[in-house]
């Protein structure tokens, strides 16, 4: 018997593991259904004009080849025009000029049967079935001397097709059937130093009173664009509106974050009733953003509970009006207080949860060797609390660019305005969906810069030193 | 001199008395293990002396100065804790350094003491790693090196060695003891190892439920044990106990076990006399007993129910009268599961224990 060679084993490739594969999919799906596709559709919304370029055609049908473009706005002579069966069967664009044809049977004043299509200019509609579809009519007369006393009667509705009869006027009709054409122009206009001449739809284009020039009202390609962009950046309230939000994050964050760090430590301290302490530093979390604007509204408005309770003190003689374009540093102060009183909660329950997570031991070695509650503080808890802090930080940030209602319950949205306000304004008020989402994208951009940052800044040392 | 008396310390959580009314005296540059089963108090009394939770009463004093209600950072003692709480944020350096930073020394004197302590740790390659990627015997000499940069007269150990393996266990267990002998300082250490305890210990304080049970060097703890807990709880095995009848023959006072007589030793005959005709514990240590294959005179009949060859020694485990007890026996006796061994109790190893009160019995004691 011989002793079999063991084969070299062969390197066995790792078996390829399926299920994270499968949890991750619908994270993806989440991911790019919530985030991606809004993110991309307000980015182009914002630098992308859909209606930036009109093709020309050769010939007036959209399937015909490119004859060049033309940018929105431009100044056109009109040089022709044509009607054509829209090239979908119908469907027509808004503001489209439109002719209709009728399918006439008659018969010429030779008694010869004619069957064939003629304008609504040529023909007037007698009769009509109980849906309002014409069936009867007669040829329209021509007025004038010089006039052709006789209609022609097309092979299609078209007249540049083939002749295939005459009626007389006032020639009776039967309609069968009946067409509606979209009025293609034949137009000559600048891009720049060159003339450019071709076919294009009535419906892009806004025809001028005289019949004879008129301008590229909408374009069918899109292009890259900063006019949104220069929009936002020149509107009025642009500038204010940055101004009040980054003084808002600043006045903001720092004081949330201390508040925050001084609450986690009484909750996590032995001391009695620590837990009630946490449910009561909770509670304005409940709250929404509105409310509290309102509740806060309440406190500052002339005859607000701050009025009443200074007149009651004796402090003042007459209600103060706060709330108002004079003194509009009160407003701000207001909207201040109101954040910081609805979401410090929400860093602080971060810290808290960081806190957690540091060792008692490690607290109680520093407290032997050496340190006091300050430098415990320093040295020992807000280095462990890094990355705690690091998520509150971009959290708050976030949540600070985003804050509107609190505004809106305060100031109107007039008076003071920060960018998400303003965000609002442009798409609600002002009806202009691209500057609204040029702001919406500047906001995303702060919101990411900001995190990128903290994630930089406040690096562990560890990941440092690795 | 930093001489740690305990006096009266209480210490209660809600209505546990944790640690109830303890005394304890630590002679300067002494070394002192706190020994007892888990939730006897040891850790809460070692916490009181370093201050981390203030005693309910009684007082606790420092080379003389009472620190009972001082801050742990008064009282110039360094602490080994049990999970090490080395500081993940800070290098090896900066951890060993942190006590001396605190204390606003000089740059040049921390690099020295630093420098001195990690290399009396063997860890001076790896002043500028982070414990995260350290390994628990190194993190464990982080910690124990912070502590002794500290060069505090008193040294609180708690369980320091309980989180390594037990090879690195035994290996750090010489080391420490060599270390702590060089350092000199007063050293209170914290295990529920008995083997740590009676290896390391200049005296060992083992604890039950919150009392001291007995204050003595090892060599005492083990042969002449205050209780039958400590016996039972000192030794692997522990301590054997029967349970027997006090008789009177021929005026001495003679046990009787099952159907075997056992002479006590004429030294412990005025004690014992009083528990004629009452019951009483014998307690022997497994290594103490002589082991024959064959009857002989003065020898007791057990049959053997498991053998256990452990290298150094066979371990029977064997039935004597209704009771079982262990024997250690030299690795070359032979015997098997159901055959007959005989037992010999030398008289002078034979402990006396009062079942009433659980106390050992010991003359002029």
């Amino acid at each position: 018997m011989t002793t079999q060679v063991a084969a070299s084993p062969k390197p066995r490739r790792p078996q390829r593991q399926w299920a994270p594969y499968l949890l991750i999919l619908p994270s993806l799906i989440y991911l790019a259904i919530f985030f991606a596709w809004p993110m991309v559709r307000a980015v182009r919304l914002a630098v992308w004009n859909e209606t930036a370029l009109l093709t020309l055609r050769e010939e007036a049908s959209a399937d015909s080849s490119p004859a060049g473009a033309l940018p929105q706005g431009a100044q056109v002579i009109l040089l022709d025009r044509q009607s054509n069966l829209a090239a979908d069967g119908g469907s027509l664009r808004t503001g489209a000029l439109t002719e209709t044809w009728y399918r006439v049977q008659g018969n010429d004043p030779d008694g010869n049967a004619v069957d064939g299509w003629a304008s609504e200019s040529r023909i007037r509609v007698r009769r009509t079935d109980e849906q309002g579809a014409p069936t009867g009519g007669t040829v329209r007369p021509r007025i004038g001397a010089s006039a052709d006393p006789l209609t022609s009667i097309f092979a299609e509705p078209n007249e540049r097709s083939q002749v295939v009869g005459r009626l007389a006027a006032s020639a009776g009709v039967q309609i069968p059937e009946q067409a509606i054409l979209e009025v293609w122009f034949l137009i000559q206009g600048e891009d720049g130093a060159e003339t450019v001449a071709g076919w294009a739809p009535s419906g892009n284009l806004q025809i001028y009173s005289s019949g004879e020039i008129g301008r590229i009202d909408q374009g069918d390609t899109g292009q890259f664009t900063m006019a949104y962009i220069q929009r936002m950046v020149n509107d009025r309230f642009f500038k204010p509106a940055m101004i009040t939000t980054f003084l808002l994050m600043v006045l903001i964050i720092p004081v949330q974050f201390v508040l925050a760090i001084i609450m986690a430590l009484i909750i996590q301290s032995q001391i009695r009733f620590n837990t009630w302490f946490l449910a009561v530093f909770a509670i304005p979390l409940a709250a929404s953003d509105l409310a509290v604007g309102i509740v806060w509204y309440s406190i500052f408005t002339q005859g607000g509970y701050l009025n009443s309770i200074l007149q009651t003190l004796g402090l003042i003689q007459f209600p103060q009006p706060y709330l108002t374009a004079d003194t509009r540093y009160w407003i701000i102060i207001a909207i201040w207080l109101a954040e910081v009183w609805r979401a410090t909660a929400i860093v602080m329950v971060i810290v808290v949860s960081g806190l957690q997570a540091i060792s008692q031991e490690v607290l109680e070695a520093g407290e032997v060797f050496g340190a006091g509650l300050w430098d415990r503080l320093r040295h020992i808890i807000l280095p462990l609390l890094k990355p705690s802090l690091q998520v509150a930080l971009i959290l708050r940030t976030i949540l600070a660019l985003q804050v509107f209602a609190v505004v809106i319950a305060l100031s109107g949205g007039d008076v003071v305005t920060v960018l998400a306000n303003e965000t609002y304004r442009q798409y609600y008020t002002l009806r202009n969906m691209n500057v609204a989402a040029a702001y919406s994208v500047l906001i995303l951009l702060i919101s990411m810069v900001s995190a990128i940052i903290y994630l930089r800044m406040v690096r562990s040392n560890e990941e440092a030193a690795a | 001199m930093s001489e740690i008396m305990i006096e009266n310390v209480t210490k209660r959580f809600g209505n546990f008395t944790a640690v109830d009314n303890v005394s304890l005296t630590v002679a300067n540059q002494e070394f002192m293990v706190l020994l007892g089963p888990s939730g006897c108090g040891k850790t809460t009394l070692l916490r009181a002396i370093a201050g981390l939770g203030m005693p309910d009463d009684g007082r606790i004093s420092i080379g003389g100065h009472d620190v009972t209600y001082l801050a742990p950072r008064d009282r110039h003692i360094s602490m080994v804790f049990q999970s090490y709480a080395i500081f993940p944020h800070m290098d090896v350096f900066d951890n060993i350094a942190f006590g001396l930073k605190m204390q606003k020394m000089g740059k040049a004197e921390i690099q020295e003491r630093v420098k001195q302590a990690a290399e009396m740790m063997h860890i001076e390659q790896m002043l500028d790693r982070f414990p995260s990627k350290m390994s628990g015997g190194q993190r464990q000499r982080v910690a124990v090196a912070r502590a002794i940069a500290m060069q505090a007269q008193v040294l609180l150990m708690d369980e320091p060695l309980s989180n390594l393996d037990a090879l690195l266990r035994l290996e750090m267990r010489a080391e420490l003891k060599r270390l702590l002998a060089e350092l000199g300082a007063t050293t209170i250490y914290v295990t529920h190892d008995q083997i740590e305890a009676m290896s390391m210990g200049d005296r060992i304080a083992v604890m039950r439920a919150g009392i001291i049970e007995q204050v003595s060097s090892p060599t005492t703890i083990y042969d002449f044990p205050a209780n039958q807990f400590i016996g039972g709880f000192i030794g692997t095995p522990p301590m054997n106990f029967l349970h027997g009848q006090m008789q009177r023959q021929n005026g001495h006072s003679v046990v009787r076990i099952g159907e075997f007589d056992l002479t006590p030793q004429p030294l412990m005959q005025p004690l014992l006399a009083s528990y004629d005709g009452k019951p009483i514990v014998v307690g022997i240590r497994a290594e103490n007993m002589e082991t024959l294959s064959s009857p002989a005179e003065g020898a007791l009949r057990a049959s053997v129910l498991v053998v256990e060859p452990l290298g150094s020694q066979n371990l029977l485990t064997v039935k004597l009268g209704d009771s079982q007890m262990k024997v250690s026996t030299h690795p070359d006796f032979t015997t098997q599961p159901d055959a007959d061994v005989w037992l010999r109790f030398p008289a002078d190893k034979i402990r006396w224990i009062d079942p009433d009160t659980k106390r050992a019995l010991y003359p002029n004691a």
